[in-house]
C-alpha cells in the first residue's frame, strides 16, 4: 500500500488506482455485454417495439384530434411539407436564374470580346487598305511614267505608219 | 484527486463543484462567438460565412466546411482559443461553413439526394459565389467532419471539380471497420424500417443514448474528469461547453438516414461499391481532388482504419495523418487547427491568383 512520508497510507493514491482497476475490468464487462447477440437482440425488438408503439401512439392521437374536429400533427406535418416543398422550388428557382446570370455575364464578356476583335480587324482592315492605296498610288505613279514612255513610242510607230 | 491533499481541501472542491453543476453552467456558456453572417439558407441549412481576421495579411483560399447532421456546428467554434473556425480565419482563411439546421417532422421524406444534390451543391455554389466577389478566388477547398465528410466525399465523387481539394476529418468510409457501431448497426440487430416508420426522423434522444451507449464508462469519465482539473483554469468553462454541445443533438431526416444507414453500414456500399445515388452510382474511384485524412487516435466512433480506406478506393492521392484524442475531443484540441494550418499553408495559393492566371 502507498504510505505517505509521515506512515500513514495515500488514501487517494489508493483510491485512484483502485479506481483505475475498477473501470477497467467495467469496460472488459462492458465490452462482453454490448457485442453479446442476446443483448443486441433485446434493443432491436426494443426499438422496435417502443418505435411502433409511438406510431401507433401518434396515429391515435391525430385520429382523437380529427374526430374533434382539430388539426392533428399529420395536418400540420402536411402543410409544413408544402412550404418545404415550395421553398425547394424557389431554390431551383433561384439556381436557374443564377445560371441565366452567368450564361449573361459569359455572353456579355464574348460580346465584349468580340467588338473588341471587331474593332481591332477593322482597324487593321484599314490599315491593309492605307497599305494598299499607297501601293497602289506607289504603281500608278510608276505606271504614269512608264504610260508616257509608251504612248510616245505608238505614236511615233503611228506617224511612221501614216508617212509610209 | 492530486495525491497527499488534505481532506479539507477536497470537502471544499465537492462543495465547489456541487454550486458549479447546480448554475446548470452547460446552459449558461456562450459557444458559437465568432462573428459571421448567414449568406445562404437552403430550407433549414444555412452558410454561414466566417471573415479572415484583418491581422491575418494574406488570405488564403477560402475554405468551405460540411458539419455532420447529428449535431451542432458549434463544436467547430466552442469557445475563444478553443476553436477551429478562430484560428483558420486567423490565418487568413475565409471560412463558408454548412450547417444543417434542425430538421423537424416535415422533412422526415427528405432523401439524401435532396441533401447531397440539392442542399450541398446549392451551398457550396453559393459559397463560391460569395468568395468570388469578396475575395476574387476561383476556387474553394472543402473540409467534412464525420457524417458531414462521407456526404462531402460522396459528392466530390460525384461532381470532381467542385473543390479544389479535400479534407476529411473523423469521415467514416469503410463502414464495418467503424468497431462497436458496425457490429450494431447490423439488418439482424437493428430494425432499420421500423424505426424509420414509427418515429418519422430518426430522434435526436435516441442518438444521443445511442452514442453514450457506445461507451458507457464513458459518463464515469467525464464526471471522474471534473473532478481531477476543477481547479484548472479553463477548464469548467470547457467542461460546460462539451456537456452543451453533447447534449444538443438534432433529428436526422428519415429517408435520408434509412438510405444512409442501409447503403452505407448495412451494405458498405459506399466503401465496396454499388450505391446508386440520384440514378448514379457513387464510385469514389471518380474523385479527382488530392484528400487529406485526419483521424483520432482514441476515435471509438469513427476509428483510424474506417477512416484511412478512402486510401483504398479514391482515384486522387490521399494523405493520412493521425492525431490525439476522440471522435470530439480532437475538435477542440490543439493538434486539429495546427494539421490544417499545415494543409493551408501547403496548398498556399493567395485568393484571386488562379482568377489572375486564369
Amino acid at each position: 500500500m502507498a504510505e505517505q512520508q509521515n506512515g500513514f497510507p495515500d488514501f487517494e493514491k489508493v483510491s485512484n488506482d483502485f479506481y483505475k482497476q475498477w473501470e477497467s475490468s467495467m469496460t472488459r464487462w462492458w465490452d462482453q455485454v454490448l457485442e453479446s447477440p442476446a443483448f443486441l437482440d433485446g434493443m432491436g425488438k426494443n426499438a422496435a417495439g417502443y418505435a411502433k408503439a409511438r406510431g401507433a401512439w401518434q396515429k391515435q392521437m391525430d385520429e382523437m384530434a380529427d374526430k374533434m374536429h382539430l388539426p392533428g400533427k399529420a395536418d400540420l406535418v402536411r402543410l409544413a411539407r408544402i412550404c418545404t416543398m415550395l421553398e425547394e422550388r424557389l431554390l431551383q428557382q433561384e439556381d436557374r436564374i443564377l445560371e441565366l446570370n452567368d450564361r449573361m455575364v459569359g455572353l456579355e464578356k464574348e460580346l465584349i470580346h468580340s467588338r473588341i476583335e471587331a474593332a481591332e480587324a477593322r482597324l487593321e482592315q484599314r490599315e491593309q487598305a492605307g497599305r494598299m492605296e499607297k501601293l497602289l498610288k506607289q504603281l500608278l505613279n510608276n505606271t504614269g511614267a512608264g504610260t508616257g514612255a509608251g504612248t510616245g513610242a505608238a505614236d511615233g510607230k503611228r506617224r511612221r505608219a501614216e508617212g509610209a | 484527486m492530486s495525491s497527499g491533499q488534505p481532506w479539507g481541501h477536497n470537502l471544499e472542491k465537492m462543495d465547489g463543484i456541487a454550486r458549479f453543476l447546480a448554475a446548470d453552467p452547460a446552459a449558461t456558456v456562450q459557444t458559437g462567438q465568432t462573428s459571421h453572417a448567414i449568406i445562404h439558407r437552403d430550407r433549414k441549412a444555412v452558410v454561414r460565412y466566417f471573415a479572415p481576421a484583418a491581422h491575418s495579411g494574406q488570405i488564403h483560399t477560402p475554405m468551405f466546411i460540411s458539419m455532420p447532421l447529428i449535431n451542432t456546428w458549434t463544436i467547430f467554434d466552442l469557445l475563444p482559443g478553443r476553436s477551429v473556425i478562430e484560428a483558420l480565419t486567423g490565418a487568413g482563411v475565409p471560412v463558408y461553413l454548412l450547417d444543417w439546421g434542425r430538421p423537424g417532422p416535415e422533412d422526415a421524406t427528405t432523401t439524401l439526394e435532396l441533401l447531397i444534390d440539392g442542399t450541398l451543391r446549392r451551398c457550396l455554389d453559393r459559397a463560391k459565389r460569395h468568395a468570388k466577389a469578396l475575395h476574387g478566388a476561383s476556387e474553394m477547398d472543402a473540409l467534412g467532419y464525420c457524417v458531414g465528410g462521407t456526404y462531402l466525399c460522396t459528392f466530390m465523387a460525384r461532381y470532381p471539380d467542385a473543390a479544389r481539394r479535400m479534407a476529411l476529418l473523423c469521415t467514416p468510409i469503410d463502414f464495418h471497420a467503424s468497431g462497436r457501431l458496425s457490429c450494431w448497426a447490423t439488418p439482424k440487430n437493428f430494425p432499420l424500417q421500423e424505426i424509420v416508420a414509427g418515429h418519422g426522423n430518426f430522434p435526436a434522444d435516441m442518438m444521443r443514448q445511442s452514442f453514450s451507449w457506445l461507451r458507457p464508462m464513458g459518463q464515469l469519465s467525464k464526471w471522474k474528469g471534473l473532478w481531477d482539473r476543477f481547479d484548472q483554469p479553463g477548464f469548467r468553462e470547457l467542461w460546460a461547453a462539451m456537456e452543451q454541445w453533447n447534449s444538443d443533438n438534432t433529428d436526422f431526416c428519415g429517408a435520408a438516414y434509412q438510405e444512409y444507414v442501409q447503403r452505407c453500414y448495412f451494405d458498405n456500399a459506399l466503401y465496396r461499391g454499388g450505391w446508386k445515388l440520384a440514378g448514379r452510382e457513387v464510385r469514389l474511384s471518380e474523385g479527382r481532388a488530392p484528400v487529406l485524412v485526419l483521424a483520432a487516435a482514441d476515435d471509438h466512433i469513427v476509428p483510424p482504419r474506417a477512416a484511412f480506406a478512402l486510401k483504398d478506393v479514391w482515384g486522387a492521392p490521399v494523405q493520412t495523418r493521425q492525431l490525439k484524442g476522440g471522435h470530439v475531443a480532437v475538435c477542440v484540441g490543439k493538434e486539429l487547427p495546427a494539421a490544417l494550418l499545415e494543409w493551408v499553408r501547403a496548398g498556399a495559393q493567395p485568393a484571386g491568383q488562379a482568377e489572375k492566371q486564369a
